[in-house]
């Protein structure tokens, strides 16, 4: 690599859209029994992958390779797992196992060596049950035998992993892999987020797929909120300045009659 | 008849009849259909026309009747239109009160005032006591003062020369319109700027910009206009005559330089180097030295140009300013969001920076802002409330990290406020406390009173008991009361109730 490469761009952040997170499918009784820990409950996989789902594909997102830009995405599943730490190398950057329980993974991407980036590490909770709204009465965790009629499971959070002032070199392979952009508009199901607990309904009924209406979505959502919060404080404020008269006034006769 | 008609003038100086020769076709038409019993038969009407005054005897016709507009017709049709007067009610009012005026008959009673609309209300920002002491405090001026003046100008609806007027702060100093206003501006400005914003940022910048006010500038410019009205006659007609003297002056210094240059140009030609020479002579160098210098310029001009034709507007450069260099052909800006590239303006320092300050990589998520760790239970409650999680988002974006930002800001802010309305709560219920007690101390003295007129004496002796109790003790009976009765009189306004009754039984 020549040094004229190893110049960082200044001024300059690119970013790739991933999702991280995990699908879950219930066993039934025969795949049960096949394996060796029958205490098993639920078939899942976790995984890194590109936001952009491929056209008709049975997976959430994944529809670029992420591989020119990360070298090894490392598992670390819970400790009772054998030999839990898993590194995968090549893509697809996930891991499929059984289990019976919800833990932390943690998931350590490594770039490669051109980039000149340390790994980073995030935290994904690996959801086996069903997503349910808080406080909707209905119970946190159904049956097994309700879940296994309402489907895999989803848990999948969108992010955008930013290299800030990115070495020539390392610039140059991110452009030579331009990311599939996000639908536009909703095809499919939109996957479930605890920060949205409205989109339930929407993430229903088949393979979701990230879009940027989600986006727009969200925005609109966060806007609405800032509108309320300000008209709130604006309320406030002349409430308080209202009181502040009124204790002036108050101040004032108590020093008047002292 | 009062004078010659025109017709005769025109016969008299033998003059062509001016609507004749070329008239108007309609008009001649007209004219025809009028005149037709008299034009003789087999006479051309052109001839006929041309034969002398008899043919125009309508020249009142002529002239007044068509080129007249047509009158307007004001209020239709002829018809007479009925005025009444009717009594109205000015929705702009609020204290109701009836006056009538005159209305077209018929018109609907019910139907609001028009002009009702044209009674804006300012909106006079305020500011509470915490804002005050945060960003509004000024050595020149104290909060009572500054309240002072907003409730003038609220008052008078921001007409400052009538706030300046009227401007009568007690013990304070005098102040100027400039004073007034610059004051004023910089509160709201201050207010403006740092409260959360509802809108857009153009909105804001825009509202910014209307509250600007330079008071070095307008002060000067005041200073400027009155010494130019302040001039004597003398210094008028001294002025103007050194203005005469300077263009004569000019006007002599181009001649002479054009004189100079006729004859340097006769005497030595193109040698003499002056620029406006056409030389003759073409593909010579004095020709293609200009050539390549307006090339020169030209190709200069449009560098200049281009990243001034690239941004839309000036008033965007001012608004927003990282946007000149955001600002890219639409190509660029399509290459950016097809690999995800955001681009940030350096600081022109910031270009030697080392490896220790690099920020490595992270995810967008990660680097969201943390609510202040006091408040942030409350922020959270706030937002919770409003559905709005605030440590997670399901497209954690640039621009919805972004508004996640502005919206803990603005929590916060709503946090912030609450908080500050609970203390004065708080200090308000103190207040009242005291207030009460110092009303019920007045009381002490007169709801014994007020009792004995009751009682009708009976038991003035207990009361003089509990009375010895309440009040200061080790005086006499007699020394209380007059005690009682000189705080009746200083306390007369806070203890309304036992006042008159007492009154009433020293009245007795």
């Amino acid at each position: 690599m020549s040094s004229a490469e190893r110049v960082r761009v200044r001024g300059l952040n690119i970013f790739r859209p991933i999702i991280y997170g995990n699908t879950a499918v219930v066993l039934n009784q025969k795949e049960r029994e096949a394996l060796t820990t029958p205490d098993h409950t639920h078939r899942w996989t976790v995984a890194v992958r590109s936001a952009a789902s491929a056209p008709d594909s049975e997976i959430v997102g994944g529809a670029d390779d992420l591989s020119y830009f990360i070298k090894r995405v490392t598992f670390k599943l819970h400790d009772t797992y054998a030999n839990p730490t898993r590194n995968i190398d090549k893509p697809p950057f996930e891991v499929s196992e059984t289990g019976w329980g919800e833990f932390e993974v943690q998931i350590r991407i490594t770039f490669i060596p051109e980039s000149g980036e340390k790994a980073y590490t995030l935290y994904h909770h690996l959801k086996l049950h069903p997503w349910t709204v808080v406080g909707s009465g209905e119970p946190e965790q159904p049956p097994l035998e309700t879940a296994a009629k309402m489907g895999p499971v989803h848990s999948w959070q969108y992010d955008e992993i930013v290299f800030h002032d990115p070495f020539q070199s390392f610039l140059n392979t991110l452009v030579a892999h331009p990311p599939t952009a996000l639908p536009k508009t909703k095809r499919r199901p939109i996957p479930f987020h605890t920060a949205n607990p409205a989109s339930l309904e929407a993430s229903k009924g088949g393979v979701p797929e990230f879009c940027l209406d989600m986006e727009r979505e969200e925005a609109e959502r966060l806007e609405a909120a800032r509108k309320a919060i300000i008209a709130e404080q604006d309320k406030w404020r002349a409430t308080l300045i209202e009181k502040e008269k009124e204790l002036e006034k108050m101040n004032k006769s108590l020093s008047e009659s002292a | 008849m009062v004078g010659p008609s025109a017709s005769d003038v025109r016969s008299v100086l033998q003059l062509p009849n001016p609507s004749t020769p070329t008239p108007g076709p309609s008009q001649l038409r007209r004219t025809q259909t009028v005149e037709r019993p008299r034009k003789p038969e087999g006479l051309p009407r052109e001839v006929y026309s041309l034969i002398g005054p008899t043919a125009v005897p309508t020249l009142v016709a002529q002239f007044a009747k068509p080129r007249l507009k047509q009158k307007p017709n004001l209020g239709g049709s002829g018809r007479r239109v009925r005025w009444e007067w009717k009594s109205f009610g000015n929705g702009a009012r609020s204290d109701g009160l009836k006056l009538s005026h005159w209305t077209k008959a018929g018109a609907d009673p019910e139907a609001e005032y028009p002009f009702a609309k044209y009674n804006t209300q300012s909106n006079v920002l305020t500011y509470s006591q915490d804002e005050y002491t945060r960003l509004l405090e000024d050595p020149g001026w104290t909060k009572e003062e500054t309240d002072y003046l907003f409730q003038l100008v609220q008052e008078f609806d921001g007409r400052f020369y009538i706030v300046h007027d009227r401007y009568e702060y007690p013990n304070g100093t005098p102040r100027s319109l400039e004073d007034i206003k610059d004051r004023y501006f910089s509160v709201c400005r201050k207010l403006v700027r740092n409260r959360p914003w509802a809108g857009d940022d153009a909105g804001k910048s825009q509202l910014l910009a209307s509250l600007t006010f330079d008071k070095e500038r307008e002060s000067t410019r005041k200073k400027y206009l009155a010494s130019l009205e302040q001039r004597t006659p003398n210094q008028i007609a001294e002025e103007e005559a050194l203005y005469v003297e300077l263009k004569r002056l000019e006007q002599t210094e181009r001649k002479f330089k054009k004189d100079r240059d006729e004859l340097l140009r006769t005497l030595l030609g193109i040698e003499s180097g002056l620029p406006d020479i056409v030389a003759d002579e073409d593909g010579l160098n004095g020709g293609s030295a200009s050539y390549a210098e307006t090339r020169r310029n030209r190709r200069k001009g449009g560098e200049v140009e281009t990243p001034v034709s690239a941004t839309p507007s000036a008033s965007t450069i001012t608004l927003n300013q990282p946007a000149p260099k955001r600002q890219q052909s639409a190509k660029s800006a399509a290459y950016d969001a097809l690999h995800c590239i955001q681009r940030i303006d350096l600081p022109p320092n910031a270009t030697t920076s080392t490896k220790s300050s690099h920020v490595p990589v992270y995810l967008r998520s990660y680097k969201l802002p943390a609510p202040k760790t006091a408040a942030a239970p409350r922020i959270a409650q706030v937002l919770g409330e409003l559905g709005i999680s605030h440590t997670r988002l399901v497209m954690p974006t640039k621009e919805n990290c972004a508004q996640l930002e502005s919206l803990i800001e603005a929590a916060a802010a709503l946090v912030e406020t609450k908080k500050l309305v609970d203390k004065v709560d708080q200090d308000i219920r103190v207040a009242k406390i005291r207030l009460a007690s110092r009303t019920s101390d007045g009381d002490e003295g007169e709801t014994p009173g007020a009792m004995d007129a009751d009682d009708d004496g009976e038991g003035a002796e207990e009361d003089e008991e509990g009375r010895a109790q309440s009040v200061v003790s080790g005086r006499s009976g007699r020394g209380r009361k007059q005690a009682r009765r000189s705080m009746s009189i200083s306390s007369v306004d806070t203890s309304t109730t036992g006042g008159p009754k007492r009154k009433k039984r020293r009245g007795e």
